[in-house]
């Protein structure tokens, strides 16, 4: 065998077979994370996780805003605005409402 | 920041699936949500997004802005703070007590300790509205 031929057998095929492996995998992660339920932004605890804050409600006109936006199911709450803010804070003092907090 | 920092632009569809749940999910808690208020008669809403310090304060806020706060429940979840609050009215929380609250929370946390919101969400609204019985 030549120097080329040396070269082009053990290193070209390697480096090629590398290549292959190496593409093969990167585009399996990408494709599957889609494929598993919207992996790619999957919620992992202790880890920063994006994403646009959501507020759902069975009945969208149940929420005391009489703006009309009507939110429907899984639709994003329109911004608490400071004035709705202040209003929500002098109605009623946090009095009577129950219920538990956590933490993970 | 509270809520979502754009208007609901009401024929915006997508905007939610920049949240936290797949269309699949998503589904899953809205037919949740809905079982648990035809059971019941109560509200019951699900936040999930940061909460401003005190976060107790803040989801006792965002139950306020609820049409009837004292037949709602707010389920809030902060997945970056890992915080979850329950704040149920006054009229709810005959129906749920607060050891029943502290309860669902427990196993939502659970759920969500594993990385599985949606999961815990679906779940702890079946329990709170168990607890609740037919109204």
């Amino acid at each position: 065998m030549s120097v080329t031929e040396t070269l082009l057998v053990f290193v070209g095929i390697p480096l090629a077979a590398v290549l292959v492996i190496a593409g093969l995998s990167y585009a399996g992660s990408r494709g599957g994370a889609t494929g598993g339920g919207g992996g790619a932004k999957r919620y992992r605890p202790g880890r920063p996780f994006d994403f646009t804050p959501v507020w759902f409600l069975g009945r969208p006109e149940q929420l005391a805003d009489s703006a009309g936006t009507a939110l429907t199911a899984g639709a994003q709450a329109p911004a608490l605005t400071s004035h709705k803010l202040e209003k929500a804070s002098v109605e009623a003092p946090a009095g009577g409402t129950g219920g538990a907090s956590d933490r993970w | 920041m509270t809520v979502g920092e754009k208007q609901a632009g009401s024929e915006n569809p997508p905007e939610v699936l920049d949240g936290p749940f797949s269309t699949r999910q998503l589904l899953r808690i809205d037919e949740a949500l809905r079982l648990a208020d035809q059971g019941t008669g109560l509200v019951f809403s699900v936040f999930v997004g940061g909460l401003d310090e005190p976060i107790r304060e803040h989801a006792q806020r965002l139950h306020r802005q609820l049409a009837e706060p004292d037949k709602s429940v707010l389920i809030a979840v902060s997945p970056n703070q890992r915080q979850l609050e329950i704040v149920t009215g006054r009229y709810a929380r005959k129906r749920i007590p607060d050891t029943y609250a502290k309860l669902a929370a427990l196993s939502m946390v659970g759920a969500f300790s594993g990385g599985d919101l949606a999961g815990g969400i679906i779940n702890g609204l079946d329990q709170l509205a168990s607890h609740a019985g037919k109204g």
